[in-house]
């Protein structure tokens, strides 16, 4: 097997460097890009990121990253995870100041933890929890029984009435923890934050 | 459910790693010693968190430093909080876009509460973590700031209802009189964080073997154990009380260490 070309999208706000390393860990090659002409000439895209989800957006949509992302993965086929904010933005918009539209390449809406729900927790929810995973296979292949992962995150992805692989994690409320819909997969956690447990998802994603 | 963690620190001086005792430090080994004789890559796997702390003392070479944490973060799939000298957002954004997730202030909380509020506004209150340096003077619990040089004049419940009112995400609560001596963390320590204080703390200084992370963790109002001791946990140290702890169904979180070989160039 030839070694996977991995394209990391860079758009300011990504912890683009320990994504980087978890991939060449397992032998992967890493490419960093932030033009619409080379994200549609990839094969494998990441989409990291940490921080607001409008600011991402309007970086994303003043350099036409969207378009592009969106013609590599629905015309071309090509595989995209999106990790953290990367996984939200894949979303179809996000209540964050108001409401603003993400990349829609899936429906699911992403909404911030509300005191009440999560019930004397902390907002953010930070930490190693465990994911609840309706079918260890693709993404989730080789995974241990409620795998532990490490999140970072305020605002969450619904479940909806999500079709395909995915697994969800409780903090007060059942949250979208990660997803494996066709050739788009998403993570709120950091898969390159978690131990072995990371890196044998990042693996599957990169054998889907 | 969230997962209590055990944390390594890692003492850094010029390039080298350090051993501290009661805050005096003692050169063990460079970058190279940390990553062959150490054998850093493999106990990395063992670890929920790592902290980097940039202790030198006097000329402080940044560019270096931050040279070595994207070689620590190469090995590394854990959050990595770091810090030292950390006076301005700027230092904190150099660090948190090499590798580093979180920053490790001590001394910025007297000298620039400004600083604080800025890096918190830019990369979020969860990426900043308050090193708090402890030592009993006459059986009082004082705050030591200043590479623990400095004695604050406040006591330590009073200066975590401080911290408390700051966008801070964790408190690395540390005893100068146990750093270094493997004797067990200061228990008493824990008595002194207020009541109802609602920020994740992690216990340092003075853990020697796995039974003391196992007296502390029982503790609900401690999140995390974390040792700088370079030498206790040599070799299958740490993995060996991880696995103990797991074993006694310590709520850390699980992954399959034996993997990390496996996983390293499988494609």
């Amino acid at each position: 097997m030839s070694i996977p070309k991995v394209t990391i999208i860079d758009y300011g706000m990504g912890n683009i460097f320990s994504v980087s390393s978890a991939f060449k860990y397992l032998g992967a090659e890493v490419e960093i890009v932030s033009d619409p002409e080379e994200i549609l000439n990839s094969s494998i895209l990441v989409l990291p990121g940490v921080g607001s989800f409008r600011n991402a957006m309007e970086f994303i949509k003043e350099r036409k990253l969207d378009e592009a992302i969106i013609d590599a993965v629905t015309k071309k086929g090509v595989k995209i995870l999106g990790i953290c904010l990367g996984m939200q933005l894949l979303g179809s918009h996000s209540s964050e100041n108001g409401k603003t539209a993400g990349i829609g390449l899936i429906p699911n809406q992403v909404e911030r933890f509300t005191s009440k729900e999560v019930y004397e927790r902390k907002i953010p929810h930070v930490g190693f929890n465990s994911l609840h995973i309706n079918e260890k296979q693709g993404l989730f292949k080789d995974l241990p029984h409620l795998a532990d992962f490490y999140f970072v995150h305020s605002y969450r992805m619904l479940v909806g009435d999500i079709q395909g692989r995915y697994a969800t994690c409780n903090y007060g409320v059942e949250f979208l923890a990660a997803y494996e819909i066709e050739n788009i997969c998403g993570t709120q956690f950091h898969p390159e934050k978690s131990q072995t447990n990371g890196l044998v998802m990042l693996k599957n994603f990169l054998q889907l | 459910m969230l997962k209590k963690r055990v944390i390594f620190t890692l003492l850094y001086d010029k390039g080298h790693f350090m051993l501290s005792r009661n805050f005096s430090l003692q050169k063990v080994g460079n970058m190279q010693w940390l990553k062959k004789n150490y054998n850093f890559s493999h106990i990395s796997f063992s670890i929920d968190e790592l902290i980097i702390l940039d202790v030198t003392r006097e000329d402080r070479n940044e560019e270096i430093f931050l040279e070595h944490l994207r070689l620590l973060n190469d090995e590394s799939f854990v959050p990595i909080a770091v810090g030292g000298g950390i006076r301005e957002v700027d230092q904190a954004r150099k660090l948190l876009h090499s590798g580093a997730d979180k920053a490790v202030i001590n001394t910025l909380l007297i000298e620039d509460v400004g600083a604080i509020l800025e890096i918190a506004e830019e990369f979020g209150q969860q990426c900043l973590v308050a090193s708090v340096d402890v030592k009993i003077i006459n059986g009082d619990f004082t705050v030591w700031t200043h590479n623990g040089k400095v004695m604050q004049n406040i006591s330590l419940n009073k200066w975590l209802e401080n911290i408390a009112t700051l966008p801070i995400g964790e408190v690395y609560l540390n005893s100068i009189d146990r750093d270094g001596t493997g004797h067990g963390y200061l228990i008493e320590l824990i008595e002194q964080i207020p009541d109802l204080f609602s920020i994740p703390v992690i216990l340092a200084g003075g853990a020697g073997k796995y039974s003391h992370f196992l007296e502390v963790l029982q503790d609900e109002r401690v999140d995390a154990v974390a040792t700088a001791n370079l030498l206790n946990f040599v070799g299958d140290g740490l993995k060996k009380s991880r696995q103990e702890l797991l074993n006694a169904e310590f709520n850390l979180p699980v992954w399959d260490v034996n993997l990390a070989t496996d996983l390293k160039n499988c494609l």
